[in-house]
Formats: structure tokens, C-alpha cells, sequence
């Protein structure tokens, strides 16, 4: 089970919910970033064991980071959200080497854990 | 040019050639002892002796000969100015006339008059005599460049003129075993370096071959490439010149041969067959003036054809037969009539389509018929028609009426493209504005309901630590009506422009739209990947969203299957259900603003919905 996460959404109120929420289920988040770029060195430097990311960045295309962080070695599992459903993005979700899809309404300790453990 | 000053030029061309043919008449008839009185001015001492060293004695038949190239150019030239005062070729022909009879008609050939006044101040008035005859050549090309139209058209026909009017004179001045010019000071004398002396000699040879050849290519490729009214005002040239080309085109060829092949020595082989003792070749150059001046008169149209065009207009002539009936009146298959349409401020061809017309360095020429300040139409034709202007005139002023008529169908048509245009950029404007919209209530709206409703969880979470269980449903009770209004948000942002069709194209766009749909919904598609322009996936789109939506709401069938294809050139999307029938384009139904989606990028919609039997709604758009 990942213990070290790493938060990346433009949103500041949502990555602050989202660090409430994953310390209330037990994890430790390590860091935060708002953009793609700054999404890429963080992960570089903190090596977390999960990535917590949104799918519309200001800079980057979330998938792209997605399939970014997939190919480094010793990558860390990917879990997107988008305050749009999967629906929207069709086929594109699942080429992107990211463990799974949370819309943000859904986000909670037991969707987080059934992605995970999925 | 004012008619005083025509009249000096055609004069003083008259003069020169009666002078010439005087000059010839006193050289024959007078005994050479006897000339020696006219030649006795300053600067002309001693001249006969040396004269009669390079030039015999000449006969009565060589003095025709001679004198019969520069003659007819000039004579031809005169006529040819009088009966079109406003075409340069005439003027151009009585300068080759003059320069023919002063300087003589080649490299190195002299007229008696060019010898009688070159001895009076030798060496200038020698050397200036030279420079006139090669000038003379040079102003041939010039002529067969410009004819008929008289003036060069192209900016590559002006700069090989011009590069003709300088090398040829100072490659004859090179020539001539280094008379004119100190070759030997350059050390290039016969008997130190007889090649580059050789060189230097046949000089002017290899120019006039050049003359030769590039001249003869351009009138045949005019010849080849122009209209019918060019052609037939350039056969007679073409004809001609042919006897000519045939005449000095091996003579010339040989001259550089033997440049070549042999080591010139003293006199320059290149000189050799200007030894022969009577020439008679200068009468082939009779007929080339002659040429130019039946081909500029037959260039001068008939004014029956445009009777024709009065007779056939008094028939009635469709607006689209106007063209093919001008063009036949002034014998310009090539001609072009475009409308000037005000409302949009410019011209345009007959099927409404903007035109510029040619620039004044093009083959082409134009005439605006009607007020210049107000136009109705104009007219783009052969060059060669410019001096016609009485003739484009007539014809403009008896089609008059007719192009008036003609250019109102052409104005509805351009007006008909402009509105079809317009309605393609106000889709198109719409669609990115419904892409916007989407965008902002998703980055706004949304994300901020999303982190209330998240920010709400965490309130339950804590709520429930405290065990106060009354808060915590109360939260609960929150949380479930923001989640609606979430979905709802989300409903109407997909309905304004779904992302997924940006993100993904038709296909999947179509698949997500079935996927959410409470009727099963089988989705056939040949597209794939493939991504069309994003006007026509958001026409198809569309179309598919609003048949699916229409038969969920009205047709009470069970099945809903979607089939997205493309064939050669177009692609289509077909919605079919089981339901009842009946669906009406006409009765103001989603799909009515459809259609005209459809329309606006050149598509269209059909809608089959016999009852019973479903509804089937059938859209097929243009594409690459």
C-alpha cells in the first residue's frame, strides 16, 4: 500500500481537501504542485510512492504527465481525477499507464482504496 | 507623340533613304577619280585609295541588292505608322530601315552610302556608321519581340533587348581585324595570338547567330503558344522569316564552325564568304518587312463579326453565352469578361468567384467598360487586341445591355457564396463559444462545487469522530443535493460541447454519449481514430446526440443503434430506432436547426420516419 503521496492539481482548495482526506485514511503526503512541469521535478526530487493527479493542468495535459511519470524508473502508481467524468475522455484514460480514474465528486478514503487494491 | 513630330520622323526617314539611294546612284554612275571632289573635306584625304582597297567597284545590280533591305523596312515602316500611329512597330521598322540603309545589313557589310560617309571623317565618322548598322540589328530583335502589340511585354523580353542594343555594337567594334579597336595594344594582334584574334573577329558572328537563333525561337514559340488572333497576325512574319533562317543560319553556323575548329589565320576564315562576288542574300530580308506589315494589318479585325454579335444579341443571348459570343466577334478565344459587383467591391468571373485582373506587365490586357468611377464589367484579353480599340468598343457597346443583365446573376451568386461562407464562420464562431462556455463553468462552477462537496466530506468525517451523528446526516443530506446539483452541472456543460469530442474525436464522442444513455444503444463505426475537421465531428455530433435524445423522449422503442461511416469524399452518421415513427423535420423539432448545421458545412439531413416502423435520421457531410 503507497504511503508517500504527491498532490498535483491547479485548484489550492482542492488540494487542500485532498490532503485532509488522504492524512484521514493514514497517508503521508509529501508534496504539492499546480502545474505539470512543477509536477514532473517534485516527483523527480520526492520520489513518492503515489501521485494524486488532475487530468486539466494549466501547462501540460494531465495524461501526458501521466504517461510520463509511467515510463521513469521506479515510477509511481498514477491515480487521476477530473472534476469531469471518465466518460469525457474516453479510450484516452486507459493508454496513459495510470492505475485508475476518481472523479473528484467521488473522491473518498473507500474510492482511493478500491483503486488502489484494484 | 504629336502629329508634327510624326510627321519630322517620317520626313527625315524619307530623306535618308533618298539620300541612300542617291549616294548609290552617284557611286556607280561616277568614275572613282571624279568622287574624289566629294570627298575632299577635312578628314577625308586619301580616302579613296584605301576605300578601294577593301571595297570594289560595285554594279548596278549589287546597288539594288544593297539598298533593297533598308528600303523596304523603311518604306514598309512608314506605311505601317500611318495606318496604326499609335503601334510602335512602325516606328521600330523605319529605325531598322534607316540603320539598314546608313549602316549597312550585317557585321560586315557596308552600303556606298555608309562608305561615302565614312571617308568624309574616318576613323569616328567610320566607327559611328558601324555602331548605327549594329544598332540596326539589335532593333530587328527588338521588333520581333514586340510585334504586334509594338511594345515588350514580358520583363525578361525587355532585358535581352537591352542586353542586344550593347553587346552587338561593341562586339562589331571588337571585330573587324582590330580597326576600331587597338587589339594589338591589348596584345592580341593576328600574328602574336592568332586565336584570341580569331575570337575577337567573330565576335560579332556568334552574336548575330545568337540574334538568329533567339529570335526565330521567340516567334515560333508565339507562334505555337499564342491565340488565334495572335497567330494571324504572326504568320506572315513567321513565313517570312523562315527563308531567312534557312539563308544565314548555316553560313552563320559555319562562320563559328571554323572559329572552332580551324586556327584562324591573317584573315579570319569567319570573313571568308563575304569574299563571294555578288551576293544576293540581302533580298531575303525584302520579305520580312513585308511580313510585318500584312501581319500588323491583318491583326485588324473585321468589323462584320461584331454585326454577327448585334444579330445573334437581337436573338437573345443567355448571360453564360456572352463570353463565347465576345470571344468570337474579336477573334480571342482567351478572352474573359469579369463583373465589377458593388456591394462587395470587387470583379468576379461569371460563377461569382473574385478575380483580380492583370497587372500592367502582363500578356494580358484590360478594358473597364462602362463609367471607370462606377464599372459594369471588363474585359481581359489577348495583348494583341490593344490597338483595337474601335473594334473593343463596338463590341462593348452593343453587349452592353446584356452584361448589365449578366452581372446581376453574377452578384446573386458571389452575394450566395458570401452568405454561405458567413454561415460556415457563425457555426463556427458558435462552437467555439460553446467551447468556452464549457470550459468556464468547468473551471469555475464545477471545481468549486467539487472541493465544497469534498470540503463537506471531510466535515461528515469529522462530525462522526465527535459521534455527533445529527450533524453528520445533516452534512449527509448536503452532500447528496450537491451531488445532484454536480450532475446537473455536468449534464448541461457535456450538452453545450462535450470535452470528449475536442479530446477524442466522433467516435468515442458518440460511444460515451451511448454508454450514459438509458435505451441500449449499439454504436457500428468505420471511422476508428480517424479525426475529421472539427465543424463536421460537431455537425455529426450533434445530429447524433439529438436523434438519440429525440428517440429516448418520443419513440418508445427499445433499441437505438448509431452507424458512423465514411465513403469516397464524405462522411456520414446514421441514427435508427424501433420506436413508433412519425418524427417531422418541418414540425420545429431540435432537428430543423440541424439541418441547417448540416447545410451550413455542405452537407445535408434526411429524416425517414414512416409510421410504424421507427425513425431513421440520416446525415452525410463533405470531407477530404
Amino acid at each position: 500500500m503507497p504511503e508517500r503521496v504527491l498532490i498535483v492539481d491547479d485548484h489550492a482548495g482542492f488540494r487542500r481537501v485532498a490532503r485532509r482526506l488522504l492524512q484521514e485514511i493514514g497517508r503521508q503526503v509529501v508534496g504539492e504542485a499546480g502545474t505539470g512541469a512543477e509536477a514532473l521535478s517534485e516527483a523527480r526530487r520526492l520520489k513518492p510512492d503515489l501521485v494524486l493527479l488532475d487530468i486539466q493542468l494549466p501547462d501540460l495535459d494531465g495524461l501526458a504527465v501521466a504517461a510520463s511519470l509511467s515510463s521513469q524508473p521506479e515510477a509511481p502508481a498514477v491515480v487521476l481525477v477530473s472534476s469531469r467524468d471518465a466518460t469525457d475522455y474516453g479510450p484516452r484514460l486507459h493508454d496513459c499507464g495510470a492505475l485508475g480514474f476518481i472523479a473528484k465528486a467521488d473522491l473518498s478514503a473507500e474510492s482511493l482504496t478500491a483503486v488502489l487494491e484494484a | 507623340m504629336t502629329t508634327l513630330q510624326r510627321r519630322v520622323i517620317q520626313g527625315t526617314a524619307l530623306v535618308v533613304v533618298a539620300l541612300a539611294g542617291f549616294a548609290e546612284v552617284l557611286y556607280v554612275a561616277i568614275e572613282p577619280g571624279r568622287i574624289t571632289w566629294l570627298l575632299a573635306l577635312p578628314g577625308g584625304t586619301g580616302a579613296l585609295v584605301d576605300h578601294h582597297v577593301y571595297f570594289p567597284l560595285r554594279s548596278w545590280t549589287e546597288v539594288l541588292v544593297e539598298i533593297a533591305p533598308g528600303a523596304a523596312f523603311a518604306f514598309a515602316g512608314l506605311i505601317a505608322w500611318s495606318v496604326r500611329p499609335r503601334n510602335r512597330v512602325g516606328l521600330l521598322m523605319m529605325g531598322v530601315g534607316v540603320g539598314f540603309l546608313i549602316g549597312g545589313a550585317g557585321p560586315h557589310s557596308s552600303s556606298a552610302f555608309s562608305e561615302t560617309l565614312s571617308q568624309i571623317a574616318r576613323p569616328w565618322g567610320e566607327i559611328a556608321l558601324l555602331v548605327f548598322g549594329a544598332v540596326s540589328v539589335a532593333m530587328l530583335i527588338h521588333l520581333l519581340l514586340a510585334f504586334p502589340g509594338g511594345r515588350l511585354i514580358s520583363a525578361s523580353d525587355r532585358a535581352l533587348v537591352r542586353s542586344f542594343y550593347v553587346a552587338i555594337p561593341l562586339a562589331t567594334l571588337l571585330g573587324g581585324n582590330g580597326r576600331y579597336v587597338p587589339l594589338e595594344a591589348l596584345g592580341m594582334s593576328g600574328a602574336l595570338n592568332p586565336t584570341l584574334f580569331g575570337y575577337a573577329n567573330a565576335l560579332p558572328n556568334v552574336l548575330y547567330l545568337a540574334c538568329l537563333v533567339v529570335g526565330s525561337a521567340l516567334v515560333i514559340r508565339r507562334w505555337i503558344l499564342g491565340g488565334r488572333a495572335k497567330r494571324r497576325s504572326l504568320s506572315p512574319v513567321f513565313w517570312s522569316l523562315l527563308p531567312i533562317v534557312f539563308a544565314f543560319l548555316p553560313w552563320t553556323l559555319m562562320s563559328v564552325a571554323g572559329l572552332i575548329w580551324s586556327k584562324p589565320k591573317g584573315l579570319p576564315v569567319v570573313l571568308a564568304p563575304l569574299s563571294a562576288s555578288v551576293d544576293l542574300s540581302p533580298l531575303l530580308l525584302v520579305a520580312l518587312p513585308i511580313g510585318f506589315l500584312v501581319g500588323l494589318l491583318r491583326a485588324g479585325l473585321d468589323m462584320s463579326s461584331v454585326g454577327d454579335l448585334v444579330v445573334r444579341l437581337s436573338s437573345g443571348l443567355t448571360p453564360d453565352q456572352l463570353r463565347p459570343a465576345l470571344a468570337h466577334a474579336l477573334q480571342d478565344p482567351s478572352l474573359e469578361v469579369v463583373y465589377w459587383l458593388p456591394t462587395l467591391g470587387w470583379f468576379a468571373d461569371f460563377e461569382g468567384q473574385r478575380v483580380e485582373l492583370p497587372g500592367p506587365d502582363s500578356d494580358r490586357a484590360v478594358s473597364i467598360l462602362g463609367d471607370p468611377a462606377a464599372p459594369v464589367a471588363a474585359l481581359v484579353y489577348d495583348s494583341s487586341l490593344v490597338h483595337e480599340g474601335q473594334l473593343l468598343d463596338t463590341a462593348a457597346a452593343a453587349v452592353n445591355m446584356a452584361l448589365a443583365n449578366a452581372r446581376l446573376q453574377v452578384q446573386l451568386r458571389a452575394q450566395l457564396e458570401e452568405v454561405r461562407q458567413s454561415r460556415v464562420r457563425l457555426v463556427e464562431a458558435a462552437d467555439s463559444e460553446r467551447q468556452r462556455v464549457e470550459r468556464d463553468l468547468h473551471d469555475g462552477a464545477q471545481q468549486q462545487l467539487v472541493t465544497l462537496l469534498l470540503s463537506m466530506q471531510v466535515a461528515k468525517s469529522e462530525a462522526l469522530r465527535h459521534r455527533d451523528r445529527g450533524v453528520a446526516n445533516l452534512i449527509d443530506a448536503n452532500i447528496a443535493s450537491l451531488k445532484e446539483a454536480l450532475d446537473e452541472l455536468r449534464e448541461l456543460a457535456r450538452g453545450i460541447h462535450p470535452t470528449i469530442l475536442t479530446q477524442a474525436g466522433l467516435c468515442p464522442a458518440i460511444r460515451s454519449l451511448a454508454e450514459r444513455c438509458p435505451i441500449p444503444v449499439e454504436v457500428r463505426d468505420d471511422l476508428g481514430d480517424v479525426r475529421l475537421a472539427p465543424p463536421l465531428e460537431a455537425a455529426l455530433y450533434f445530429v447524433g446526440a439529438e436523434a438519440i435524445t429525440n428517440a429516448v423522449k418520443y419513440s418508445n422503442g427499445h433499441r437505438i443503434s448509431v452507424s458512423i461511416g465514411r465513403g469516397s469524399g464524405f462522411a456520414t452518421i446514421e441514427v435508427s430506432d424501433d420506436g413508433v415513427g412519425g418524427a417531422d423535420l418541418s414540425r420545429g423539432s431540435g432537428l430543423r436547426g440541424l439541418t441547417d448545421r448540416v447545410a451550413a458545412v455542405g452537407g445535408r439531413l434526411i429524416v425517414d420516419s414512416d409510421r410504424p416502423g421507427g425513425t431513421t435520421v440520416h446525415a452525410e457531410v463533405p470531407c477530404v
